[in-house]
């Protein structure tokens, strides 16, 4: 990655004939666009090097002999450029046309139309018919180049985005550029594949079709999915992401820019984050594995619990969950342990796993630290409530989430599971009751830095499913529990006035999906 | 039966409606004269619009009314908001549904306004546009008299003009593709040539035409029936017309000479001999001899553009406006993927607002429309010139008689689709 030049001091830039102040050294293509003189290009990337192969963003420097390439080229003072001269316009164009030469007529079965940047600049830019009659160069089509990516070679236009990804992002590198001239093809090396796990964000960052994902392939047209802002619930990292869906079906999950934590990236476990939110999904309540509508068995949970409680708060547990977001762990603390006094509160989640030093967390749990901050401790591991349910220590459990526990359920005189998904705990429930994944929900995650970022719903929970807070506020209401949340903002609302790590942290109004052909081309 | 026999009987009955004033009551002809509501529409045998007329009446004398339009509204302005520019085309076709042509070139003209390449429409184009245009406005005309001449009894009449417009429709179906709903033409021309030979046959139509209007003009233009009805009716000031905001023959027929084509030229009318003929009382009678003009002034335009029309493209040369051959994008990438972004994301329009306006069917047709640069109409807004001929009816209807209601409406030409949108 260039290295970040220290905003010094301001120089006085001219750009198509307005002067602008901007920091010295700054990158002149990321000035002009800033100013609204818009340059094309295939080959710069925020994230990563400049080698200014593409000739896309070529503007005219007063004083140099030719066109420089903007991507390459840092702001000076007195500089005086031009954007937009019929002669910039004209290479524009013309390198378009070179790189139009060979390409294949794939935009009607390619992945990429509609978010495509050839596409896009040729409109803007071109917009001429072809000129040459010629046979076009012919490559490989369909290169099975790693495990999650498909490459064909025809499509490509040579910038190198995807090897400098690899090399910089992944510190792997794997892709190179092999033959001269209009034969040139991106490859690997002999016997060698594109595997690492970031490797999805080489089809991210291509600016065409070349380069696509395994699992998306053929999956949707671009512009049919709608785009909600989210976090990736994957690990504790919390990487921006945007969800792609429709018609209530991820089909993709794509890293949105933050420089703080992810910058332009995501690792390709996180990708795959999706594909539980599908499967094997508890849609409707039940009771003793049977299927009951959803007011006998809130009812039933709540006379559970009451029984339980009546009995012995102190032998009840409730069960948090490191993937429930700050405002569902929040309502269920003030309907457990606020409300009905219940004595043993655990953290479930998922087990760790492998971390690196680029992204992944070895903390599987996007909110480990939310759920530390706002459960008051002592906050046992989930590991001891099977030893504390076969010592009689827990008669009674309040769980939420889908953990793979086995408990002696004749030791519990009622075991009431909030859980998103099917499972042994769901089986084994006294009642179980449908809750929203991170997809279907508004709310907060807290990340490993303690950063807490809001996520959107990108549609309505399925079935009978709800977000886990308005789970809790209904058994609220048959507890004599005040807890009249009305949308997750009130949760926020209601936190953020007791814990400090939520204070001034403002709730932001839920997005709306935006069907990406209404936005301006991704690549 | 003897009257002196009547006088034998009891004294008459004397009628009261609610707790009316004995001294409402006129004694000489003794009839009731306190006023009765009367609705007419949104279904009535002798209107052809889909409106509600809420009369308020005293006897045949109409008091007060009240014109309630709406029943065809479509959406038609919210519609275009998630169109691309090009979709908007077969909406516009519902707009004026009897002259739909005029609508197509209306909006047309105001994107490429917007767009800035309304200088560079091809000469042909445009001369096509001039002849769907004025031979829609003599279908449309041709259409209001030969209505209005059925529901005053003159069956013959609507046979006669309906016949003709079926001729010219025939023509346009040849063109287009479709009899009504044309969507023929598009941002930057016409989506097709005239086919072979169909100028000939226009001028073979016009000549029938005539004939046609000769024969409805010996049946109506002197019938003592007809001109009773007309006469004097329905009188409509040249101040108020313009105080109004009238246009087209409404306005016309006052005296107010305003045409679109001869004001503000657009396209290549100002390269023909027409007149603009008006009115001297503005009541029905000289509404219906304004139309009855402008059929041989559209005639007359036709002729000159059909001898004038010169050869050349039909659609501007720019892959951006419009669709690149198909031979084109089916072989090449650039004309692939021109079509791709039209079809996809629609004409770029760059930001920026519009307000372009024709001489449609009834007067003027405006388009406001405003872009935020994307492939659709962040606002498309429409002057419909029967919304503001029909609005001054309240104040026309007043005085007359429930029978006069039919040929003054008739003779506005509210056209549902362009007027509720």
């Amino acid at each position: 990655m260039a290295a970040p030049t220290e905003p010094q001091e301001l120089v006085t830039v001219i750009i198509d004939g307005k002067e602008h102040k901007v920091p010295k050294g700054t990158n002149l293509l990321e000035v002009c666009r800033s100013v609204g003189s818009d340059v094309p290009y295939f080959c710069y990337h925020k994230g990563l090097s400049s080698p200014a192969v593409c000739r896309q963003c070529l503007v005219d420097v007063k004083g140099a002999p030719k066109p420089v390439p903007s991507c390459y080229t840092a702001v000076a003072d007195k500089m005086e450029v031009t954007t937009n001269s019929p002669k910039i316009l004209d290479i524009r164009r013309q390198m378009l046309e070179f790189t139009l030469l060979n390409h294949p007529i794939d935009c009607p079965i390619c992945d990429k139309a509609g978010e495509c940047s050839l596409q896009k600049h040729y409109f803007d830019w071109d917009g001429k018919l072809a000129r040459n009659e010629g046979i076009k160069v012919r490559k490989a089509k369909v290169v099975d180049l790693g495990k999650h990516i498909v490459l064909d070679q025809e499509r490509c236009i040579l910038c190198t985005r995807c090897i400098r990804v690899c090399d910089e992002v992944a510190k792997q590198s794997e892709l190179t550029m092999a033959y001269r001239g209009s034969h040139e093809v991106l490859t690997t090396a002999p016997g060698h594949r594109l595997d690492n796990p970031y490797s999805l964000n080489t089809v991210d960052v291509c600016p065409v079709g070349a380069l696509t994902s395994k699992d998306f392939r053929f999956a949707r047209r671009a512009w049919e999915l709608s785009s909600v802002p989210s976090v990736c619930p994957g690990c504790a990292t919390g990487c921006n992401i945007e969800i792609h869906a429709t018609r209530g079906k991820i089909h993709r999950l794509v890293p949105r820019e933050n420089l703080a934590v992810n910058k332009f990236w995501m690792c390709d476990e996180g990708r795959f984050e999706y594909k539980a939110v599908h499967e094997n999904r508890l849609l409707l309540a039940t009771m003793g594995g049977k299927r009951a509508g959803l007011d006998v068995a809130v009812a039933e949970s709540a006379r559970l619990l009451r029984e339980a409680v009546a009995k012995d708060p102190g032998k009840v547990g409730v069960v948090f969950s490191a993937m429930a977001t700050n405002e569902d762990t929040h309502a269920l603390v003030r309907l457990a342990l606020d409300g009905l006094k219940i004595g043993r509160a655990y953290l479930g989640g998922k087990p760790s796993g492998w971390s690196d030093k680029i992204l992944v967390s070895s903390d599987k749990n996007p909110n480990t630290v939310g759920v530390e901050r706002i459960v008051p401790p002592p906050l046992r591991p989930l590991k001891e409530l099977a030893s504390d349910v076969a010592s009689g220590a827990v008669t009674a459990l309040l769980v939420l989430g889908n953990e793979t526990l086995t408990l002696d359920k004749s030791k519990l005189s009622a075991l009431v599971v909030l859980s998103s998904h099917q499972g042994l705990l769901v089986e084994a429930a006294h009642v179980a009751l449908p809750i929203a994944t991170w997809a279907e929900s508004h709310g907060s995650f807290t990340n490993r830095d303690g950063r807490v970022q809001q996520i959107h719903a990108a549609f309505p929970p399925r079935g009978e499913g709800m977000p886990a807070w308005r789970a809790a506020a209904l058994l609220g209401s048959k507890l004599s529990v005040d807890l009249a949340y009305a949308s997750a903002a009130e949760v926020f609302a209601d936190a953020s006035a007791r814990y400090p790590f939520l204070k001034e942290l403002a709730w932001a109004t839920p997005s709306k999906p935006v069907q990406l052909r209404f936005g301006d081309s991704r690549g | 039966m003897a009257s002196e026999a009547r006088s034998d009987l009891a004294p008459r009955r004397r009628i009261v409606f609610g707790e009316a004033d004995v001294s409402d009551f006129d004694e000489t002809n003794d009839l009731p004269v306190e006023s009765m509501p009367l609705r007419m529409g949104p279904s009535h045998p002798a209107m052809h619009g889909t409106i509600r007329i809420e009369l308020e009446v005293e006897g045949e004398k109409i008091k007060t009314s009240d014109i309630q339009i709406g029943y065809l509204h479509r959406c038609f302005e919210k519609e275009c908001e998630s169109a691309t520019w090009t979709q908007v085309f077969p909406y516009t076709d519902r707009l004026n549904y009897v002259s739909p042509m005029l609508n197509n070139v209306g909006y047309a003209l105001a994107v490429e306004k917007l767009l800035d390449i309304d200088k560079k429409i091809p000469e042909r184009a445009q001369y096509i546009r001039v002849i769907v245009g004025e031979v829609s406005r003599v279908a449309d005309h041709l259409t209001c008299l030969g209505a209005s001449a059925m529901e005053l009894g003159a069956f013959t009449v609507f046979f006669y003009l309906i016949k003709a417009r079926e001729w010219l429709w025939e023509l346009l179906e040849e063109i287009s593709g479709a009899r009504l709903t044309h969507s023929y033409v598009r941002i930057g021309g016409v989506v097709a040539d005239m086919p072979d030979g169909w100028a000939s046959r226009l001028l073979d139509v016009l000549g029938k035409a005539r004939t046609a209007l000769g024969d409805a003009d010996k049946l109506l233009t002197n019938n003592k029936i007809f001109r009773d009805r007309m006469d004097g009716v329905g009188i409509i000031a040249k101040e108020d017309a313009a105080g109004w905001g009238l246009t087209g023959p409404v306005a016309r027929s006052t005296g107010l000479a305003y045409d679109v084509r001869k004001d503000h030229p657009y396209l290549v009318y100002d390269r023909f001999d027409f007149d603009v003929p008006v009115g001297t009382t503005g009541d029905n009678f000289d509404r219906y001899a304004v139309r009855m003009e402008e059929i041989f002034q559209s005639m007359r335009i036709l002729e000159q553009a059909l001898d004038k029309i010169p050869a050349g493209p039909i659609l501007i040369d720019d892959v951006r406006v419009a669709l690149p051959a198909k031979r084109e994008t089916y072989n090449t990438i650039e004309a692939m993927i021109a079509h791709f972004k039209l079809i996809m994301d629609g004409i770029h329009v760059p930001p920026g607002e519009v307000y372009s306006f024709t001489e449609g069917g009834n007067g003027e047709l405006g388009f406001y429309l405003v872009s935020d640069g994307t492939g659709r109409p962040w606002k498309c807004r429409v002057r419909p010139p029967c919304f503001a001929n029909l609005a001054i009816l309240d104040k026309v209807l007043p005085g007359l008689f429930i029978a006069d209601v039919v040929p003054t409406f008739g003779m506005i030409n509210m056209i549902g689709g362009e007027c509720d949108r």
